[in-house]
């Protein structure tokens, strides 16, 4: 145990022995799949017209904000450029499936069905479609287990998207699936409602992706910090599908560009904008 | 000795489902409940076929399940173990009680497991309970060996390998 903890000698036999246990994970998994696929046969037209139909919005809807996003994008760069620094704003990702949960109560991970096969790599960031969701904690051939942003020994660095007040958001204590934002001092400016966003820091989540909203906040005057809580926005329990990052995340402070390269190709991607308009 | 082959299969086969329980996702309220499938599977077999399963196989079957659950390799390994030892110093007695006398006994001895487990924990720095919410699985434990002693028993005899 020891040479597992302090030194990683097992990596290997880990490995090997991932390799055996993957069937088991499908095996063990089957009932939810059966579950869900035998729900998706059993929907009746009607339901797959309505659902359609509500896809259809969303994804209108999406490539309206879109549209947006990409335009705001393009100015972002331009103004990031004009401070000769460099920085990543969109990401590859690698869609996964979540094929099983860590039987410990108390610990909060989740197994995903890709592995060192497909690329996956110790701290890979794992993004759900609402916000972040955790990290790649051990690579096995074809599984990985994440470590979700919920569990106890697991801290986010966040800042406060309204004015980048920068906090730490450990998984709470006591079980729940709920956030604790630590060493939040009371004159911090945090509010219930509060959107957090990754900040970055520590280098291994991307920045500014959702990760909690801010639920309750409490100050007391004998307390050196304040005790605030924090909802996270991805579906951490309901979710089936993640993202795994591709490339790790850009460094937080700025890095100085070749200003001839990017002016130019900020100027390309400024004028297809203007031709798309 | 004809029946060999096929006893020891079934033993892995036991061993296989039970490592499948371990991992099956629960709801969550029940994941706090959930019955150490393989310590019972590990205490039938120490106390009716000592000569085939002993500490070492129960080893084994930690090893497996540390596998399964992700878990510091030698956990479950050292607590299967420790179950083993324990299930073979009073086989003889587990043997003579009736099936509700021996849930008793199987309440300390999981509960022994658990405890050894929750203390590797805290020595080395991993995530565990707070409470005392830890021992909750010896009770299911022992709700659940009636089941586990009925299920094999009728199995080993339907097979007619004693």
């Amino acid at each position: 145990m020891t040479a597992d903890k302090r030194f990683g000698y097992m990596d290997h036999a880990r490995q090997a022995l991932g390799l055996v246990a993957t069937p088991f994970f499908w095996l063990a998994d089957t009932p939810a799949r059966v579950g869900s696929s035998l729900g998706e046969i059993f929907v009746s037209r009607t339901e797959l017209l309505d659902e359609n139909a509500r896809l259809r919005e969303e994804l209108m809807l999406s490539r309206q904000q879109l549209l947006l996003a990409e335009s705001l994008t393009v100015e972002n760069n331009r103004l990031l450029a004009l401070q000769s620094a460099s920085a990543l704003l969109e990401q590859e990702v690698l869609p996964a499936e979540i094929i099983n949960v860590s039987p410990d109560p108390y610990s909060r991970r989740v197994l995903i069905n890709k592995g060192s096969q497909d690329g996956v790599f110790v701290g890979q960031a794992v993004l759900e479609a609402n916000g972040l969701m955790g990290q790649v904690v051990q690579v096995m051939p074809f599984s990985s287990w994440v470590l979700l942003i919920t569990d106890a020994s697991h801290v986010t660095p966040v800042e406060v998207s309204r004015n980048g007040e920068r906090a730490l958001a450990r998984g709470s204590l006591d079980g729940d699936t709920e956030l604790d934002l630590e060493f939040v001092i009371p004159t911090q400016d945090i509010e219930v409602g509060d959107s957090l966003i990754s900040s970055g820091m520590g280098q291994v989540y991307p920045k500014n992706y959702p990760v909690a909203e801010v639920v309750s906040v409490r100050r007391s005057s004998g307390q050196p910090y304040a005790t605030i809580r924090a909802r996270p926005m991805a579906q951490v329990w309901s979710t089936r599908h993640v993202m795994l990052v591709l490339e790790a995340a850009e460094p937080d402070f700025p890095v100085l560009a070749d200003e001839t390269d990017s002016g130019a190709d900020e100027e390309s991607s400024l004028a297809s904008v203007d031709s798309a308009n | 000795m004809a029946g060999s082959v096929l006893f020891n299969s079934l033993i892995v086969l036991s061993f296989i489902v039970a490592g499948l329980m371990a991992i099956v996702p629960l709801p969550d309220w029940a994941i706090y409940y959930r019955p150490e499938w393989v310590a019972l599977v590990v205490v039938y077999w120490v106390v009716n076929n000592p000569e085939r399963v002993g500490i070492g196989v129960a080893w084994m079957a930690g090893i497996m399940v540390d596998a399964l659950t992700g878990s510091l390799f030698g956990l479950h390994a050292l607590g299967m173990a420790l179950v083993a030892w324990l299930a073979l110093r009073l086989r003889l007695r587990l043997r003579l009680f009736g099936v509700f006398q021996q849930a008793s006994v199987i309440l300390v001895i999981i509960g022994l497991q658990l405890l050894l487990s929750q203390w590797l924990q805290f020595l080395f720095d991993l995530p565990r309970g707070t409470n005392m919410m830890f021992l909750a699985p010896a009770l299911t434990s022992a709700l659940f060996w009636p089941l586990a002693w009925v299920l094999l028993g009728g199995l080993v005899r339907t097979l007619d390998l004693n």
